[in-house]
Order: C-alpha cells, then structure tokens, then sequence
C-alpha cells in the first residue's frame, strides 16, 4: 500500500477512510471522468438502433466530425455552412456576452468590495435574489420586457420614440441581454471577493501620489483582482457558451446556439452519436479557448474557482 | 475631478444596474395579477387573481413541482456527502496529486451543463446495456439519471462552500477526540460535522436551488419524470400565460422572504454576540439583555414589512372578484372586435367590388385569391414567429374564434404581433 | 514512587520522506514521573510525543507503555492522554461538556457526566464555570480546561506539549507550581514537552535534552545542569560561557585544556565523557557566569582567565561584567550583589578566577543556537 494510502487510512480510521474515498472515486472516476470518455468515445461512433450495437457494424469512425464540417455526404454544399455559422457564432457571441458582463459587473463588484456599512448587505442580497430565481423565469421575465408588446415597446412606442415596434428577439438583442442576465452574479462574485480583501491603503497611496482613477484602477485595483477576473470570465464564458435555456427562449426563430443543434440531434433527430460528436467540439474548443486565454492573460488555473 | 459628481454617477450606475437585475422580476410578478390574457403590464386590465387559480390547477406544474422536490433531495444528499468527502480529500491528498486532483472536482463547473447530460445519458446507457438490463432499469430511470448528472456539477459547488470551512478547521480536534477515545467514526460525527454544519447547511440549500433551477442537464436526463423547469420551459417555449407569471412570483416572494429571514437572523446573531461579549467583561452572573429582534436590524424591518404585503395580498385575493372589471373589458372587447370586423367587412367588400369590377373588366382569370388558412388549434397565437403587426389580420377576421379561456381572443393585439 | 505505568521508547526512529525527524531515541520513562523532554523548537518532540500518543506509526522501533508493545493500537485504544500545543479544546461544546467527552463516548449519562465535571471543575479552581464557552474564558482558564478534559479520561500517562507556551510569563510561572501538584495528587506519568529549560527544571524528575532529532542526555535537572554529557547540553540549559581548545592532557577526571585564547586551562571531564575524551580531541570547557569570581589583579595560573572587559551592567541580584572571549562571543560573568561596592572596569583587562569542580569539559560539539 503506498505511504500516502496508509496515512490516510490511519488518519481517517478504515471506514471513515473508505466511505471517503469510495465517494471521491464515485464522483471523480464515475460521474466525472468516465461519462466524459464514454461520449468521446460514442461520438466516433455510427448511429446506430440498439440491437447492432456491439454489432459487426459498430467500428469507429469520423463522420460525425465530418458532417459538422461538410455536411450530409452529397450535400449540395462543399461545407456545412448552417452549422459551423451557428457554431463560430455561439463562441462571438459567448465572448461578447463576457465582456459585456465584466464591463458591467466590476464597477459594481469594486464598489461593494470597497464600500462599508449596512447597505452593502442589502445589495448582496438584491444580487443574489435574481440568481435563486429559476433560469427559464428569468428568460420569461426578459421576454416579457422585450417582447413585440413588452414592456420596452409600449414605452417607447407610447413615449414616440419609435412608432413601429423594434423586433429585440429577432435582432438578438433579448438574447444577448438574457445571457448577461443569467451569470451577472457569476462575474460579481469573484472579482468581488478579490477585491473586498485588497487592502485600501494601496489604493489612498496611489491616490496620494496623484494617481488619476484610472491609472489607479489600471494599475493597481485591475493586476491585483486579476485572478477574479478571469475566474468570473471563464465562468461566464463556459455557461453562456453552453446556456440553453435562454437561446430557446429568448433566441429569434432564425438565430440558432450551438447547443440547440446538439439538441435538436438528441432529441429531434435521434442521432446521439452526432450529438455527442457536437458536445465533444463545443466542449473541447471552449477549454482550449480558455486555456488560450488564460496563457494569454497569464492566469493559473488554481484561481478558477476561488 | 469632482467627488459629488462621482458620487451621483455611482448611485446613478447602482440604479441602473440594479433595475437591469430586478425590474424583469418585477414587472414579471406584477404581470401575475393582470387579467391580460398575455403577460403585460400595459395596457392594465383588471386586477385579477385567476392565474394562480390557475396554476393550481395545472397537473403538469403540479407534476413537475413533485418531481423537482424528490431529484432535489436526492440531489442534495449525494452531492453534499460527495462535496464533502472531496473537501475531506481535498485537504489530506498527497501533494503532488493535489493541482491534478483539484483540476478534476472543479472542472463540472465549467463543463456546459448540456454536456454533462449528454455524458451522463451515453455513458450510463452504456453501463445498462452492458449489465444487460432492459430499458425499464434503475439506471435509465429519469430521477436516477438527474440526480446523477445535476450532482456531476452541484458537488463541485459543494465542495467549495464546504472547503472553504474546512479550512479552519483545527485537525487538533479531531485528534484530541481521538486521544479521549473517540472511534474515528465518533470523532466525526461529533467534531467535525457539528462544526462543519452551517457551510453543509448552505451547501444543501445551494444545491437544492441548482438542483430545482437546473435545465440544461435535465434536459437530457429527465426522461418521464420531467422537472418543474423542464415543464416550465416546454410552457414558455411554446406560448406564454400569466399563470407562469403567476408561480415567479410566488417564487420570487418566497426567495425574498428567505432572503430576508437568513439576513435578519445573521444578524441577529451577530448582535446577540456582540452583547455577549459585552456582558462577559461587564457581569458575572450572565444577565445578558438580549437585544429587540428589531434593534438595529434592518433586514428584520423589512421582513415585517414584507410579510405584512404578502398577507395584505392573499386577504385580497380571497374576498376580492375582479369578475365585474372583466366582464366590462370582455364587453369592451368584443365591441372594439365587431367594430373591426364590420370595418374589415366592409373594406373586404369595397374590395371585392373594386376586384370584381377590374376583373369584369379585364374579363380574365376567375381563381379567387387563395385564402391562408391557420390550422393550429390555437390560433395566431403560436404561429412561429408570424403576423407582425396588425395589418396581416385580414384572412382571420372574416371568422374570429371564440375567445377560449386564457387564449383569448384574437383581436388582443398581442396574439397579432404574434410574440413567438 | 512508581507505582504508575512506565513508557519506554526503543531504538526508535521516525522519518518524514528522507528527512528524520527522531534518530534512534532510546528512553526509559519511569512509573509515576513527572518526566520532560527539552529541546529547540523543531527538534523532534512534537514528533515523539505523537509517537507516544499514536498518531504517528515509528518508522523503526517501539513505544511500550507499561511494558506493553503499542504497535498497531490506535490512539484511541492507549491508554495515554494528550494536552496539545493549542489545547484542542472543542470550541462549540461547553466547558463541561468539553471535560467530559471521554465519558460521553463510553455513553454515561448526563447526570453522571455533569457530577464528574463538578468534581473536575473544583479541582481546576473554576467551580460553576462549566456553562460557558471555551471562547469565554481565559487562557489560564482553558489551559486548567485542558488538563481537566484530560484526567477525565483516567489514562495512565498524561502527555502534555508545551501546555503552557501560549501563557503570560506570570501565569507561566504561576502554572508550573501548579502542573506539579497535580501530578503529584493524581500520581500518574507525566510526559512534558518544552523548549523553556527553566520549565524542565522546576518541574521535572528526569529531562531528556533533545537537538535535532537525537537526544543528548537523560538525567535529573541538577545533573544536567552540571554534569552535561555534551556541549549542546551544557549550551542549552542555563547559560554557559564557552572555551573551545584542544585536550593537551587528561589526568583522570580531569583535564588541560589548551584554549584558543585563554590559555591552558584545567576543568573536569563530565561525567559520561570520563575515558573517552583522548589527548588532541577537540574539546570544550564551560563555566557558568556564577562561577567566575575577580581574582586580585596579577594572578595567573590554570583556573584564571584574563580578558578585557567590554562593559557592565548591574541587574540587581547580580552585577554581570561582559569581557571579550572565544569566537566573537563575550563571556559573561555574575557576581552576586552583597552590597559590596564596585569598581568599573570598562577597558581595562580582568582576571577571573574558578573553581575547576566548577568547569566541565565535553568533546567539542554543536553549541545551541543563541
Ligand atoms: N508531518 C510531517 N511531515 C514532514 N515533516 C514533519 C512533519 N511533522 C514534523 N515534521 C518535521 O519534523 C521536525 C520536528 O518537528 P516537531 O516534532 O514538531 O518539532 P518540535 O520539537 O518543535 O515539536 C521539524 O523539522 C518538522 O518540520
Ligand atoms: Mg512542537
């Protein structure tokens, strides 16, 4: 038994021990590790009825990564033009949703970081309250706001404004607002939680020494909250490239999310195995994008997550 | 630059951002009681209390609200105790496995839940397949599957509520028990989790709020069992009433009064201890004068407050029959409708006349236009995306449906902007 | 007395990876004592306590308690009880409730709990204090806490880590008369853990002088203090004045001792190292501050150092002169304050005279860090 098995058992006693470790192997072999090698491993697979499975006709193969890049074979197109549009579209836009939200979130998240007194935990509150509220109702709530009679155009129709009413589902705008909505208390949190723990006397010094507020915040506040950061953007990014709920309900007829398409081979078309080939990509991109990411900003991966 | 104008640019920002965060919510509650057929605030019709009726009446909500609770408990039990014991592990595991270790438990935050549930469908069919049991088994069970995949993540959360606590935790205590002869066991249940149980406490309430929001997980996984948020999606994605209204605001009231109990009893505390601490200097014989529930407790104020609204309300409701307001706004309907109609009618013959004159003379084609036909049982309501604006009416109105309950009648000029 | 159950250590050695923490320990702890190991801090005895206590498996060798081979017993199942460095107390149980957990786990009842808590609590001095928190009492009071948890158990050894490091010097001192009365009431083994040597003195039967991992000597506190079996020990305990230098001639108990500066000198070879220390070993020779007496000036001869003196201070009790000495290091002299008048004799040089019982000689060795 290695020496590290024979501290923990003696540690933790040997069914404290097992009843641990049983659980952690559960979690991190069976709910995490070999679900994720089953799909890769299903989306090189051809689709399939179950009795063939197992079959002499079940053998590895690429085409549902072909068809993600070409097409049905014999399509009339050299490239699968709809899906990869969709697909180059989720991840702009996921990124355009991120820095929408950290440029919306960190005044916020430095202000209560930074402020004291009793109101602060009035505001957390008002923060959070949103978040426990189901994710389909808050895609309802924008949808009633946006919506062709909501709330938006009645205003500005009422008030003249404009005197037809603006399509903001068609033109993606109720999506891109939702999708911001949804993970606000994602980006807040991290950077909050950086920010509250930097201590003020940097930030009166820099003022002392006749800092602007900029400079300040570009100097001093931004560098030292950076681990928030892109543990907030990398939260925001992965959710809102991954989000369903809110493309279904608040995305124009015309303007698919990737993971609609993964859906719709799940659901609609029946092909798991062209399913799980999208998820793999969509999966695998958005981590090597983070990834990228992270080295371009030089974050390391253990501030994810604090 | 000048701190005053800083300072109203701050509160300016803060109001904005929190009407961003809070004005969907409460225009959506506030749609709950508008007799509207369609969610809105505007134009108000009759204050009305009949979508929650009807909400209570909905066997799928109902349905789904059940379902919720039980993948909700199981999802708290498993994903807690795994939390837990990946904390545990968390701080004990060998160094050099700790960066690895580490990436692994926290990477389902990251996962998009679709994958998870994707992962999490594949892989356990597989395991029923290759156990050889039929498609009717535990395994591809839909509670049994969601539990599965939501915890996958919701563990992951746990796990970081819970870490955080147990990282001030003195393992002294544990060996101190140990050493007055405590079995490991003991020692755990009555050292480590006494003190470990107001962060399992949030844990579990965390996870029972991801567990009964979820969507993009279950939605692979719920199989017949499908949750309050699979059935609310299937409702909002394919039209919309009041009455979904109706149970966010019941949410969101109960979220707030929740809210506001927690906080109000933090503080509570914190000012009990606070005067505790004052007494033990001051007086020996531990005359310690609590504090009023109230005293400086602004979250206890607003509490009262709030539950004040809330009985102000249902008292309403129940004696309250907004029948009178909508049959007036029915009657009013209808008028407008039939003035509508007699118009189109009319212009429908200017029309035709028109037509038929051109057509005499020209002596030509004979087809008559062929009419669009609406063949969903609803209505325009649901056609996809369709009828923008009014001015595409015109093949409905020569027969309005009956207004049906809650669908209405088509002239609400929502079901003509067709907001799909 | 030793009545009580004794502890033995054998051979023992306990690795962390390749670092080694304790080195071949070999200690008979008696029956009944009150018995210290005294050490710098990060020397091993934490390590060798929780040896004792069963937290630690040896990587070689044995802990017997009473005679009994502990190897695969649990700690629960010793019959040891341990006072940590922090105390350990259960911060979210009462302080009752705390004393007797030991109970709790064997399922007494909470009347039978609350009766033997009173008792406990009278004998710590805190009658009626068991309602409270940990949180709500002092440190001398939680310290007192400890202790009580822990004789609640009943165990045979009470192993004690640096209980009193956390105190005010006051309450320190004050806790030392008080730790031995208790011992002496309840009769059982006391294993005490300090880096204080004045602790380990006042208090201890036997004291085990430890420096990194190994221990140096096993005796009473007298003998250690002056009879040291090696130059760490004669360093760490008390304070020393140091003379390094060769061993030009052994005669017997005694030796010369050729100095790098002083001269030859004459001290006596301590007692474990009497035929051991050859002719040409290095060595070293230490006289205490309180040893030294001021000759009359021109004296000269193998008990007398002369040295120019760096400066003065008066303390009271003692008046200390500090003149230059080996290595960069000043040697201190103390006389004791009869009322007699001094002379200052910054500048000028000095001769003092000793007693060669009062010098001891070891092998030169590692001195303890200042
Ligand atoms: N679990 C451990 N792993 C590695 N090294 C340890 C461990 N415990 C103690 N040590 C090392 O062993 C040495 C002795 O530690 P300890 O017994 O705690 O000293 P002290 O005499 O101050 O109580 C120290 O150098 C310490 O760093
Ligand atoms: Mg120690």
């Amino acid at each position: 038994m290695p020496s590290f098995l024979k501290e923990f058992f003696n540690r933790n006693g040997t069914g404290m021990g097992l009843t641990i470790l049983g659980l952690v192997l559960f979690w991190t072999i069976g709910l995490i590790i070999l679900p994720q090698l089953s799909m890769l491993d299903f989306s090189f697979r051809p689709n399939l009825p179950p009795p063939e499975i197992g079959g002499p006709k079940d053998v590895y193969t690429l085409e549902n990564y072909k068809y993600l890049i070409y097409g049905p074979e014999g399509g009339s197109q050299d490239y699968n033009t709809v899906d990869l549009r969709v697909f180059f579209r989720t991840l702009v836009a996921a990124v355009c949703v991120t820095i929408f939200n950290l440029i919306l979130c960190y005044p916020i998240a430095y202000y209560l970081g930074q402020s004291k007194g009793s109101h602060i935990r009035i505001f957390a509150i008002m923060l959070i309250i949103p978040y426990w509220i189901n994710e389909i109702l808050r895609a309802f709530a924008l949808r009633i706001i946006f919506g062709e009679t909501g709330v938006l155009n009645t205003l500005f129709t009422g008030l003249g404004i404009w005197d037809t009413p603006f399509d903001f589902i068609r033109n993606d705008i109720a999506l891109y607002a939702g999708l911001g909505y949804a993970y606000i208390l994602l980006m807040i949190f991290p950077i909050y939680n950086v920010i509250e723990s930097l201590d003020r006397n940097q930030i009166e010094a820099a003022r002392d020494l006749g800092a602007p507020w900029w400079r300040i915040h570009w100097r001093v506040v931004i560098p030292y909250a950076k681990p928030g950061i892109s543990s907030g953007c990398t939260m925001v990014f992965m959710l809102s490239a991954g989000a369903l709920a809110a493309p279904q309900i608040l995305g124009g007829p015309s303007s698919l999310w990737f993971t609609q398409l993964i859906y719709q081979q799940f659901n609609d078309n029946n092909d798991w195995p062209q399913g799980a080939a999208y998820a793999v990509v969509l999966l695998v991109t958005c981590i090597l994008f983070v990834l990228a990411m992270m080295r371009l900003f030089k974050v390391n991966m253990g501030d994810i997550g604090k | 630059m000048n701190s005053s104008f800083l300072r109203i640019s701050i509160w300016v920002y803060l109001a904005i951002f929190f009407a961003y965060l809070l004005g969907p919510l409460v225009i959506m509650s506030i749609t709950a009681f508008n007799s509207s057929s369609f969610p809105r605030i505007s134009p108000w019709e009759c204050l009305t209390f009949q979508w929650f009726t009807e909400l209570f009446h909905d066997q799928r909500i109902l349905n789904g609200i059940k379902n919720s609770l039980i993948i909700g408990m199981g999802t708290v039990v498993l994903s807690v105790a795994m939390g837990l014991a990946g904390a545990l592990m968390l701080t004990q595991i060998w160094p050099k496995l700790r960066a690895t270790y580490y990436t692994i438990i926290i990477a389902p935050i990251l996962i998009p839940g679709v994958v998870l549930g994707i992962s999490t469908l594949v892989f356990w069919d597989r395991i029923n397949r290759m156990l050889g049991l039929g498609a009717d088994s535990v395994l591809s069970n839909g509670v049994f599957l969601t539990v599965i995949g939501q915890s996958t993540f919701i563990a992951s959360y746990c796990m970081l509520v819970l870490v955080a606590r147990l990282q001030r935790y003195d393992t002294a205590l544990t060996e101190a028990a140990l050493d007055l002869g405590a079995t490991h066991a003991q020692a755990f249940r009555k050292i480590l989790l006494p003190f470990m149980r107001p962060a399992i406490a949030s844990a579990a309430v965390l996870a029972f709020l991801a567990s009964f929001e979820n969507y993009n997980t279950t939605t692979f996984t719920f199989g017949e069992y499908p949750t309050l948020t699979i059935e609310l999606a299937q409702k909002v994605r394919y039209g919309i009433t009041p009455a979904i209204s109706a149970l966010a605001f019941i949410i969101v009231a109960l979220t707030v009064f929740f809210a506001l109990l927690n906080e109000a009893k933090l503080r509570r505390q914190e000012l009990v201890a606070a005067a505790r601490r004052n007494a033990t200097v001051q007086d020996l014989g531990g005359k310690i004068r609590l504090p009023g529930f109230f005293a400086g407790n602004m979250a206890a104020v607003l509490l009262v407050v709030f539950a004040v609204a809330t009985i102000t309300v249902v008292g309403t409701a129940t004696v309250y029959s907004p029948d009178q307001c909508i049959a007036n706004v029915k009657e009013q309907k209808r008028l407008e409708a039939e003035r509508r109609i007699q118009e189109l009618r009319k212009q429908r013959e200017e029309q035709r006349k028109q037509r038929e004159a051109q057509e005499a003379e020209q002596g030509g084609a004979t087809q008559s236009a062929p009419k669009p036909s609406n063949n969903s049982g609803f209505g325009g309501v649901f056609a996809p995306g369709a009828l923008g604006g009014g001015t595409d009416a015109e093949p409905e109105a020569e027969e309005p449906p009956k207004g049906n309950g809650g669908f209405g009648n088509v002239f609400d000029p929502n079901s003509l902007s067709g907001d799909q | 007395m030793s009545a009580g159950i004794g502890v033995d250590l054998e051979n023992l050695w306990i690795r962390f990876g390749d670092f080694v923490a304790v080195r071949d320990a070999n200690v008979h702890i008696n029956g009944g004592d009150f018995f210290s190991f005294l050490g710098p801090s990060g020397c091993g005895k934490t390590t060798i306590l929780r040896a004792v206590s069963g937290f630690l498996e040896p990587s070689e060798g044995n802990v017997l308690i009473g005679g009994k081979n502990m190897k695969g017993i649990g700690p629960n199942k010793r019959p040891t009880a341990l006072i940590f460095q922090n105390l350990a107390l259960f911060p979210l149980m009462k302080v009752w409730e705390n004393i007797t957990f030991s109970m709790e786990i064997k399922g007494a009842s909470a009347a039978e709990r609350r009766k033997r808590a009173d008792e406990l609590l009278d004998m710590i001095a805190l009658p009626g204090q068991g309602d409270k928190l940990p949180s709500e009492l002092s440190g001398g009071q939680r310290q007192r806490v400890a202790i009580a948890r822990a004789l609640c158990a009943k165990p045979d050894v009470l192993l004690l880590d640096e209980p009193l490091s956390a105190l005010d010097l006051k309450l320190r001192q004050h806790m030392r008369t008080e730790l031995r009365e208790i011992q002496q009431r309840v009769g059982i083994t006391f294993i005490y853990i300090t880096h204080d040597q004045g602790e380990a003195l006042t208090m201890s039967d036997n004291i085990a002088v430890m420096r990194a991992g190994v221990i140096d000597q096993i005796a009473d506190g007298k003998t250690i203090y002056n009879d040291p079996a090696t130059a760490f020990a004669a360093s760490f305990v008390g304070e020393n004045n140091v003379f390094r230098g060769k061993a030009k001639r052994v005669m017997g108990d005694e030796a010369l001792i050729a100095t790098n500066r002083s001269g030859e000198l004459v001290a006596r070879i301590s007692t474990a190292n009497r035929g051991k220390l050859a002719e040409g070993d290095d060595a070293m020779m230490f006289i205490r501050p309180e040893a030294f007496s001021v000759a009359p000036e021109g004296a000269s001869g193998d008990h007398f150092v002369t040295a120019r003196v760096t400066h003065e201070e008066f303390e009271g009790n003692v008046f200390n002169i500090f003149t230059e000495g080996d290595g960069g290091k000043e040697i201190k002299v103390s006389i004791p304050n009869h009322g007699q008048s001094f002379k200052d004799h910054t500048g000028q040089n000095i001769t003092l005279e000793y007693d060669t019982r009062n010098a001891v000689v070891v092998p030169a060795g590692e001195l303890a860090a200042e």
